[in-house]
């Protein structure tokens, strides 16, 4: 051989690198072979007139990195996840993050709730499970369809036939303005209701004064004209969402809207109480009701907490006013996993 | 005015699945790596070693080369030579280029 030692050592290096990268029953061979063609490529560029050291650089250059061309001999793919199944990788793992993070994330808010932590400690505590059971499902699934790559037979074989009947159905326009006219009115009636209660006669005390139903505390820190307020700016952005169509900044907004809205529920339910002691006195109730009646409040508020942040989530993945049809996504899971199992 | 750029990228798109080809008919006559290598890129059909070599071990084990080790020299090469299978198939991808130049000509309206 022509190459002299100090400049072998970058052929030997690059040869090691490369051949590491192998299966071991394929390294003798082309070991053999890739020794050849280095020499070869040298040689060369020797005659061309180059002196070893350049000629040996250029030749490895030219070669590029040795990982890369041990990809090739071992007929791996150069990237993670590729077009056959990357669709429905993308959809599973939006499936999972949208139902699996929100519903972690809620569980721990009523488990902190029942056992009376802090508000922040609750909050907090349901953010940070959210947010590792994200990362859980994120690498799992990424990990999942990785291998899947590179299973031989997988691979190249479209995972699942599309045909038209699988493309989503369209929101009925009409149908949409009825029901959002609907819920305003019984809104309406709701939040008039809650307004009236001091005067709505349902109990008296003994000098015939009306009891509210609801207690005083709601009304001396003003929780209730928050609620009201919030709740209100939430149906008047029903009508936004309607006419408007979806931007980030809207979609964050309306997000905000109904999250204050819940964090008054939330605030109602962990620092004060719903329902007035004296009414509770005067109807003879046992002294838990009020207490179940603010567990269910808190439940309710943060399912309300759930389903706002699932609907901004899936907005920005569909860039839309559109809501997540839950029985399709489980649908969509339900086929993805089945047609990973039965490959 | 042509943008060299966007013609470079296309035109590596229209060549890619013609080193193949060009591969089966020079080895229609044994030869070895970077003798091959030299030989393609004098012919036009300029390609890059990290990719030449692992197409030449791929397209053994799909039957299209058989390969065998010359130790005559001071310096082992392992020959490749098209087989059978491989003739054959640069035989159907040549029609099937003729195909397309005419398809292409009649699109031109030369007809």
């Amino acid at each position: 051989m022509s190459t002299a030692t100090t400049t072998a050592s970058l052929t030997e290096r690059y040869i090691q690198a490369a051949l590491s990268g192998l299966p071991p029953q394929q390294r003798a061979d082309i070991e053999r072979e890739l020794r050849t063609s280095i020499a070869d490529a040298i040689d060369a560029r020797v005659e061309a007139g180059s002196d070893e050291t350049t000629a040996e650089r250029e030749a490895l250059t030219e070669l590029g990195d040795p990982a890369r061309l041990a990809a090739g001999y071992a007929d791996r793919p150069l990237y993670l996840i590729g077009p056959a199944i990357y669709l429905d990788y993308k959809r599973l793992l939006t499936t999972l993050l949208c139902t699996v993070v929100p519903l972690t994330g809620a569980v721990v808010a009523v488990v902190r709730t029942i056992e009376g932590r802090t508000v922040f400690d609750t909050i907090g505590g349901a953010i940070g499970v959210a947010f590792v059971t994200a990362l859980h499902i994120a690498f799992w699934v990424t990990l999942l369809f990785a291998i899947l790559e590179r299973t031989r037979g997988v691979r190249r074989t479209p995972t699942r036939h599309w045909t038209p009947d699988l493309l989503p159905e369209p929101t009925s326009h009409r149908a949409g303005l009825g029901e959002l006219i609907g819920e305003t009115v019984v809104g309406g009636i709701f939040l008039t209701g809650i307004l009236l209660t001091p005067v709505l006669p349902f109990a008296k005390d003994a000098d015939g004064r009306v009891i509210n139903v609801l207690s005083p505390w709601l009304w001396d820190t003003g929780a209730v004209y928050a609620y009201v307020v919030l709740t209100a700016a939430g149906f008047v952005f029903g009508f936004v969402r309607y006419y408007v169509r979806w931007s980030p900044v809207l979609a964050i907004g309306g997000a905000l809207i109904n999250l204050a809205a819940a964090g008054v529920l939330i605030w109602v339910a962990t620092d004060g109480t719903l329902l007035n002691p004296a009414f509770a006195q005067a109807q003879a109730w046992p002294s838990t009701v009020s207490k179940w009646v603010d567990v269910g409040l808190l439940i309710a508020a943060v399912l309300s907490v759930v389903v706002t942040l699932t609907q901004v989530v899936f907005g920005f993945v569909t860039k839309s006013w559109s809501t997540p049809d839950l029985g399709s996504m489980i649908r969509t899971t339900a086929a993805g996993i089945a047609g990973a199992t039965r490959r | 005015m042509l943008d060299s750029e966007l013609h470079t990228m296309h035109l590596q798109e229209l060549r890619r699945g013609t080193v193949v080809l060009a591969c089966l008919l020079v080895l229609k006559e044994p030869n070895y790596g970077y003798a091959l290598l030299d030989l393609l890129e004098r012919s036009g059909f300029a390609v890059d070693a990290n990719t030449l070599y692992p197409l030449l071990r791929r397209l053994e084990r799909q039957g299209l080369l058989n390969s065998d080790w010359n130790t005559d020299e001071a310096r082992p090469r392992k020959f490749y030579q098209a087989s059978k299978a491989g003739i054959a198939l640069a035989d159907a991808l040549c029609k099937d280029w003729n195909d397309l130049d005419s398809s292409l000509r009649t699109l031109k309206g030369e007809s």
